[in-house]
């Protein structure tokens, strides 16, 4: 459909393509990505001819789009971009209807047409047809800068960064709303982003740029296996080796939000804290931050009945409080930070404990790990990031 | 042209100094008062709201009008020229110091409060700065309308620029209406331009503050 | 006061306004278009709009010869900056994303520039018109001096017989005049900028 042959391009100095060849098929989601500079809109902006390629040939269907009028192969080319550039002097309908009134459609075509486009979106005629683009939210205006780009019904779709601008809950809908159009009206769609994560939701293939160079073209799963650079990689960030992988380390599942306390804090003050946090135990360290052990709710409440006090120090109020110092107990299981996780699990399972504390090298405490962060980290690894 | 020159370039040279000395006094005159008009209407909301649609309607007169009454009043003397000129001068200096003002933006107003400067430490410092090149554009309109207006100066016999066009018109000679007409474009174009070069240097000045 | 002589001067300011149109409208496009004649445009109707008005009028009168038209073509020349100006200020302002949205949709330059860029700078244009109008009115009190009439003769003949209800009636009527055209079309400038907010 869309043939790139030796494109080459430079302003001054700088080399924006370098000899670029690729070929996008017929009804196809192409994604071209790359960081900034990398010469993805100049790509894109050369298939409209808004940018004209210092050497190199460009084909749409087999013809050198260089022959073409260009005006007329404009409009053979639905175009979106970034800013959205409604016009504001012009109503949604006129809005659409541009490209169609520019081709001299029939007048009662173009509102068929409208009427048609705007049921697709889910934004009923009557309601929008003749508002104007301040009168709506930035996503209902990139809904229609798409619309106005299918108006004409053109094969191919350029999007250059559409919904860069958007806020990302609006953001997914429209991605999803973009790729359904793109399947039910079969277009071939050119969409430049950088944003790998709108990369892998809507490409059929991603073409990888940088400095002017494809680095990789490949569909998003294969990209995904077999990242071509570490560029790339760094791309795709968490979703590579991520999830795929089990947790390897005690580090990597634990929890780091646990109750800790002095073992000179008072028995009334760690009762009264663990009711209110609703905890059964506390993790108890010494003036030094270090591991001292855990102190559990049940025997703090026997003492405190009991009236048995062993010790007293000064609180912070300068009175005497019965520490919880003598209650302390070191029966918890512990793990090192760097344990195997396969080893940090199976202390869970074999003592009756609810958690282990997982301990930095310094005898400072890191985490914890309990059955729930065992259970979500082993849901990552099988659903991924769906949880 | 030499003949025209003997005859008439004593007074020519007179009519220029003459109308420059009407339109630096008036315009001087009025960027004072206009000035500190609007620093006071800035910080009277209220009152603003009725003077300033007032202060717009009365720049419709015709500065002729301002003469010709003045001239009914005071007589045929400076004063009258002085006075009309500088009523009509205070006009675009005064809107634009207005509207310099209050467009300064809250944030630049809440930092010098922030900072612990007075009342007229901000005015001094940040709102008149920052107005600066509005006062300036207002100052520039100022002084072209006023060297137009003291064409009128010859109307009442107080002599100027205007004394050559008007009795050029009146008489049919070209060369009289020419030697006024040339002088005071000339002297216009000349002072905007002065003033321009003022306000593009406030500008800079500006921008380098806020760079900083 | 004779409502014949407001009229001469609405006339008067009508021509002037349109002729104003038929040349600044223009000017201010074409300024917009070649970046090398902007310079050159903007600063000569600048320097003509320094010049004192009664000079302006004396020199065309001296070519022309005295009558209605030396007033009119005066004050075409005299009001001409704040339409040219704002038309290319109107063009330029313009947001880059829409031209490249017109062009990447295939519009040629003539379509362009009547179905997006002047509708979208009309309401900036329609504020230098209005500001244009308001100057002409004002100015148009210099007719008298190159036989044009108008209500400057009025306030002329006033100021030369000292007769005060003469020159305030002229002058009231000028008022009046400029403020309620000033207001009409400060009010249609609102609902024109309302309608095409961003």
């Amino acid at each position: 459909m869309i043939r790139f042959e030796n494109v080459r391009k430079s302003y001054k100095k700088t080399t924006v393509l370098n000899n670029v060849n690729f070929e996008i098929e017929a009804g196809t989601f192409t994604v071209l990505i790359g960081p900034s500079g990398c010469g993805k809109t100049t790509s894109l902006k050369m298939i409209n001819r808004l940018i004209e390629p210092d050497a190199g040939r460009i084909l749409i269907k087999g013809e050198y789009i260089h022959s073409l009028d260009r005006i007329r192969l404009r409009r053979s080319i639905g175009y979106v971009i970034q800013q959205i550039g409604l016009f504001p002097n012009m109503t949604v309908e006129q809005n659409i209807a541009v490209v169609p009134k520019l081709l001299k459609y029939q007048p009662a075509q173009i509102t068929d047409m409208v009427h048609e486009l705007l049921a697709m979106v889910k934004m009923p005629y009557k309601d929008f047809a003749g508002k104007y683009p301040y009168q709506l939210s930035g996503g209902q205006q990139q809904r229609i800068g798409v619309l106005r780009a299918l108006a004409a019904s053109p094969p191919i779709i350029l999007m250059d960064e559409p919904f860069a601008a958007l806020d990302p809950m609006t953001r997914s809908s429209l991605q999803d709303e973009v790729k359904n159009l793109q399947q039910q009206l079969n277009k071939t769609i050119v969409f430049v982003t950088h944003d790998m994560d709108e990369a892998l939701n809507l490409a059929d293939k991603i073409i990888f740029l940088d400095k002017g160079n494809i680095v990789q073209m490949a569909s998003p799963e294969e990209m995904l296996e077999n990242p071509a650079t570490n560029l790339i990689r760094s791309f795709m960030g968490k979703r590579i080796g991520g999830p795929d992988q089990p947790p390897e380390y005690a580090a990597d599942f634990m929890r780091t939000n646990y109750h800790r306390v002095n073992k000179n804090k008072g028995i009334r003050e760690c009762i009264e804290s663990m009711d209110r946090n609703n905890v059964d135990s506390l993790l108890v360290v010494n003036d030094d931050k270090t591991y001292a052990g855990t102190v559990s709710l049940k025997t703090l409440k026997n003492s405190a009945k009991s009236g048995v006090f062993a010790l007293k120090r000064k609180g912070s109020d300068g009175k005497l409080h019965h520490v919880i110092t003598p209650h302390v107990t070191c029966e918890r299981p512990t793990s090192f930070i760097d344990e195997e996780a396969r080893v940090c699990f199976e202390k869970l399972l074999e003592t009756d404990s609810r958690y282990v504390v997982v301990l930095n090298h310094d005898d400072t405490i890191a985490g914890i790990v309990t059955d729930t962060s065992v259970a979500k980290a082993l849901a990552d690894v099988f659903w991924s990031d769906e949880i | 042209m030499t003949d025209f020159f003997q005859m008439y370039g004593w007074k020519l040279a007179e009519a220029v100094l003459v109308h420059l000395y009407y339109v630096v006094i008036s315009v001087a005159l009025a960027f004072i008062i206009a000035v500190l008009m609007a620093v006071v209407l800035s910080r009277l909301p209220r009152l603003s709201r009725v003077i300033l649609p007032a202060v717009s309607v009365s720049q419709t007169i015709p500065g002729i009008v301002f003469i010709g009454v003045l001239f009914i009043f005071l007589g045929m003397v400076p004063l009258t020229v002085f006075t009309a000129l500088t009523i009509y001068a205070i006009f675009p200096i005064l809107k634009n110091t207005y509207v310099g003002i209050m467009e300064v933006e809250p944030q630049y107003k809440e930092a010098a409060l922030g900072c612990g400067m007075s009342a007229r430490q901000t005015l001094c410092m940040v709102e008149l700065p920052l107005a600066a090149p509005a006062i300036f554009t207002g100052l520039k309109m100022s002084c072209v309308y006023t060297v137009s207006w003291a064409v009128l100066a010859s109307m009442i016999g107080l002599g100027g620029l205007g004394e050559f066009i008007y009795i050029g018109v009146s008489t049919n000679n070209n060369a009289l209406i020419l030697a006024g007409a040339i002088p005071a474009a000339v002297m216009a174009v000349i002072l905007s331009y002065c003033i321009e070069r003022l306000k593009i240097r406030s500008l800079t000045w500006q921008q380098r503050r806020e760079i900083q | 006061m004779n409502l014949s002589l407001v009229l001469e001067h609405l006339v008067l300011v009508l021509f002037t306004i349109l002729f104003t149109l038929l040349f600044g409208l223009p000017l201010g496009i074409y300024a917009y278009f070649d970046r090398r004649a902007k310079k050159v445009v903007l600063w000569s109707v600048e320097i003509l709009q320094t010049i004192p008005a009664l000079a302006l009028l004396g020199v065309i009168m001296v070519v022309a010869g005295a009558g209605k038209a030396t007033v009119i073509c005066g004050l075409t020349l005299y009001s001409m900056l704040p339409v040219v100006h704002n038309t290319y200020l109107g063009l330029s302002e313009v947001s880059p994303a829409i031209k490249e949205v017109a062009i990447g949709m295939g519009m040629t330059r003539a379509y362009r520039l009547f179905h997006v860029e002047l509708p979208i700078a009309f309401p900036v244009i329609f504020t230098g018109i209005r500001i244009a109008t308001v100057t002409a009115i004002g100015a148009a009190v210099f007719a008298t001096f190159v036989g044009g009439g108008g209500l400057g003769s009025v306030i002329y003949r006033g100021i030369r017989t000292q007769n005060m209800t003469m020159i305030l009636g002229g002058t009231l009527s000028l008022m009046l005049m400029a403020v309620i055209i000033d207001c009409s079309m400060g009010f249609v400038e609102g609902r024109l900028h309302r309608h095409r907010r961003k």
